[in-house]
């Protein structure tokens, strides 16, 4: 009987729209830290199945989205955004609407949260070098031979990964790196005495590799880094083997969004089989439901890496990461871990002596360098 | 004769709907209250221990409260339900250490949880929350000041489950009720079984047969079974009273008719006008006699079916001295000494005098004709402790005590024969004492004979004089 009424309900607004072709329907408007051109292919295939519906896309950084949810200046109707920490944030502040689809009912549970929040991609973490790391040492596969491999000096000032400062998915991913073990600071360390540079996104640490610059990153996101080695072979992506991050990202639609029928639509497309059809044949996103087909899809990625690919729950876990205390607490740890090693060369770091080493150690933790934008117009995203 | 009334099992189920009715809605109300209680006690525990495991993490350093907000807390929050969480740390002047939300904590609030933990429902941006909070002192090195830990989430999870309980209580309801209607159908069959077989076994009886009822019945109906079968054997009794009083009476009124018939064919052969004479005499003696006698048995059909005539207060003496008088003017008293025994003052009593000058002339007639010329009777009205006694005593032969008591039926004529008479009278006297509610009692007197009394006791006939 519901379900009746709301296809009548759709019946009705389909030919309420059809007849006078609504100015104010017929416009989409989607926030969202996700290029352009990778996201193309979707729009355009949403944009074929709606040609009423015209989508404004603005891409910008994960922070730029979660600021303008919260503004709403201008409010758009859909932010796509792989900070999961912040999108859940959003929706548990009440900025989400709840979506009562068919596809929205039959997404996945562990990917999605109160039918408001919904992972739509699956993205494994990985391991990126350079073809000159293995010539001197074992290339790592795992999260303890990349440890290892910090301890040649030749990787002195060529290491990157993210900057948990001015990138959202880099914190949630480190948050979540030492969720999982202690040992992760021991990383760090490494990387702080191997002079790591942080980068706010993994395009740029990409285009380091592809330059020379950095041999190795860690903690790039898989869906960029896969599709960059196709077209760049002195780039090897790992995913590593003992473990590896898979990050969702997730699109919600604002509860105060101008275009409401349109934001439905579009993620009754996204999240349904013509969507995820697209995202697992055109974009490097991987799709995570079973049963689609395409070269980037979940169950594909699970028979070429194995079993170990860990999704970070989609769940009010990750409003831990957002708590101002909390993120002071690691960031003040990070900035401890990363410079613990900057007068040693003792590869066996121990948190315990950190006290008296911090006193002596100057204030700057690393030395920043500006990076350099990848589009003049946009925004890059993470 | 009998009124219809209702189903017996329609009224029952009209009980029970209303019944079910009642106690439905109260169970219902009191479901949806205890539910909630229940939800809210279950969740509460949850609000709980998410407050502890954030206690946990708390630590003092460096003179002020740090806190890596564990995200084990905030998924306890969250239940499996996915509610909205929100929390917040206060300080010990009330400032915020941490928080997710500007949660509306009073002043009052904050004092009333120092005391024990606080749990409250509030209304918040449009959403309604469970608030629960709890104070916290620890120890730090430098400090010792209290934490207040206060969280909240939406209520899905709570009315989910409250809703759940009062699903399935309502639905424990509707079977007990369904079960109930059932088992009461086939209680009131099986009950109403027995007065259908009752009814069957009525209806299949002979209408000459009394005998009692005897079907097994419960306790519940044998009270009826037992008046039914009272009933039916009072029937056979005046059945059987009926019967033998017209067997009787026919027998009576043939002897008379039969001598008349003999009689007159006589005097039919006869040319002789003397013996005429004499066949009308006896003809007429025995037609007075049939009248006689006809009018007694008119006398006994009349006061057994009399309910019109009503008693009156009357004066026993005047209708003993009336009585006699008439009688002491008539033929038949020629031979005997009648006497009147009655105070000097009136007597009152409650009868119907037409009945009650009946039976005097019964008992007078009676005591003329069983008694040798000669004898004395006297007609007497006594009071006595017991009450106003009416009675007719005579010196004669009197009768044995053994026949005494058959004296009263009809037709028994005490082991007299010789005497003209029906033997109605003294059972018209009983009759008549019966209908008031008098006592007929046949004595011997000291100086032998006998003597008839009725006996109106005070404590039925003083009462309204």
């Amino acid at each position: 009987m519901k379900y009746l009424i709301a296809v009548l309900a759709l019946l009705v607004l389909n030919l309420g729209s059809t007849a006078r072709v609504s100015a104010a329907e017929s416009h989409l408007t989607i926030e969202a830290a996700l290029d352009f051109n990778v996201a193309e292919p979707l729009i355009r295939a949403f944009e074929a199945a709606h040609p009423d519906i015209k989508v404004s896309y603005h891409d910008s950084s994960t922070l730029a989205v979660d600021r303008r949810a919260r503004d709403g200046s201008p409010p758009a109707d859909v932010y796509i955004s792989s900070a999961m920490p912040w999108q859940v944030a959003l929706a548990n502040q009440g900025r989400a609407a709840r979506l009562d689809l068919p596809e929205a009912r039959q997404w996945p549970e562990w990917a999605k949260w109160r039918n408001e929040v919904f992972g739509f991609t699956f993205e494994p973490v990985v391991i990126a070098y350079r073809l000159d790391l293995a010539r001197h040492t074992l290339p790592p596969q795992t999260h303890r031979e990349l440890l290892q491999a910090l301890q040649i000096p030749q990787l002195q000032g060529r290491v990157t990964t993210y900057d948990p400062e001015s990138s959202g998915v880099g914190y949630s991913l480190f948050q979540q790196d030492a969720r999982y073990s202690p040992r992760f600071w021991d990383l760090v360390a490494a990387m702080g005495a191997r002079g790591v540079t942080p980068e706010a996104t993994s395009r740029a640490m990409l285009e380091g590799l592809s330059e020379g610059r950095y041999w190795l990153g860690y903690n790039l996101l898989g869906s960029y880094a896969i599709a960059w080695a196709r077209n760049h072979p002195e780039v090897i992506v790992q995913v590593p083997t003992d473990y590896s991050l898979v990050l969702l990202r997730t699109a919600l639609v604002a509860r105060n969004a101008p275009h409401p029928r349109a934001a439905r639509l579009f993620m009754a497309f996204l999240l349904g089989p013509k969507g995820q059809h697209v995202l697992a044949g055109q974009t490097p996103l991987f799709s995570p439901l079973d049963g689609v087909v395409g070269p980037w899809t979940a169950a594909r990625l699970r028979d070429q890496v194995g079993d170990h690919l860990y999704p970070i729950p989609l769940d009010a876990s990750l409003l831990a990461f957002v708590d101002p205390l909390r993120r002071e607490a690691f960031m003040r740890r990070w900035t401890r871990e990363i410079t613990i090693l900057d007068r040693t060369d003792d590869p066996r770091p121990s948190p315990s002596n950190t006290a008296d080493q911090r006193t002596a150690r100057p204030e700057t933790p690393w030395p920043r360098r500006p990076t350099t934008p990848v589009h003049s117009s946009r925004e890059t995203q993470p | 004769m009998i009124r219809r009334g209702h189903s017996l099992k329609r009224r029952l189920m009209l009980w029970m709907a209303g019944l079910t009715l009642i106690f439905g809605t109260a169970l219902l109300l009191e479901a949806t209250l205890s539910a909630n209680r229940e939800a809210d006690r279950v969740y509460d525990g949850v609000l709980d221990d998410a407050i502890l495991t954030i206690a946990e993490a708390l630590q003092w350093q460096d003179g002020r409260p740090l806190i890596a907000m564990p995200a084990a807390a905030l998924q306890i929050l969250a239940t499996p339900h996915e509610e909205r969480v929100f929390y917040a740390l206060l300080g010990a002047r009330g400032e915020i250490i941490t928080a997710n939300a500007s949660l509306p904590i009073t002043a009052r609030l904050q004092k009333k949880v120092a005391q024990q933990p606080v749990y409250r429902d509030i209304d918040w941006q449009g959403t309604s929350l469970r608030l629960a909070g709890r104070e916290f002192t620890s120890a730090g090195w430098e400090t010792r000041e209290p934490v207040q830990i206060w969280v909240a989430h939406t209520r899905g999870a709570r009315n989910a489950l409250a809703h759940d309980l009062v699903a399935r209580a309502a639905m424990r309801f509707i079977l007990m009720v369904g079960l109930a209607i059932m088992l009461v159908w086939l209680a009131v069959r099986a009950s109403l079984r027995p007065l259908t077989r009752l009814r069957h076994r009525l209806r299949q009886r002979h209408s000459e047969d009394f005998s009692p009822i005897s079907a097994r019945v419960p306790v519940e109906l044998s009270e009826l079974v037992n008046t039914l079968d009272q009933l039916l054997a009072r029937q056979r009794e005046s059945h059987d009273r009926l019967m033998r009083f017209i067997a009787d009476a026919s027998h009576q009124l043939k002897t008379p008719l039969a001598g008349l018939q003999n009689i007159s064919e006589l005097a039919l052969r006869s040319r002789d006008h003397e013996q005429w004479h004499e066949a009308l005499k006896d003809i007429h003696a025995g037609a007075s006699r049939s009248t006689r006698l006809a009018h007694q048995l008119l006398q006994m059909a009349r006061l057994d079916h009399d309910e019109t005539s009503l008693a009156t207060r009357l004066d026993l003496t005047a209708l003993a001295r009336e009585r006699l008088t008439d009688w002491a003017q008539r033929p038949a008293s020629a031979m005997h000494d009648l006497g009147l025994e009655v105070p000097d003052h009136p007597v009152w009593v409650q009868a119907t005098d037409w009945q009650l000058g009946e039976l005097i002339n019964n008992l007078l007639d009676n005591a003329l004709r069983y008694t040798p010329p000669g004898s004395v009777i006297t007609l007497g009205v006594e009071e006595t402790d017991s009450g106003h006694e009416l009675f007719v005593e005579d010196n004669g032969p009197g009768v044995p005590p053994a026949l005494r008591d058959s004296l009263a039926q009809p037709f028994v004529r005490g082991d007299r024969h010789d005497t003209s008479g029906s033997g109605l009278g003294l059972a018209v006297a009983t009759s008549i004492a019966r209908s008031h509610q008098a006592q007929l009692s046949i004595t011997t007197p000291d100086s032998g004979g006998l003597r008839v009394a009725l006996l109106f006791s005070h404590e039925r006939h003083q009462r309204n004089p």
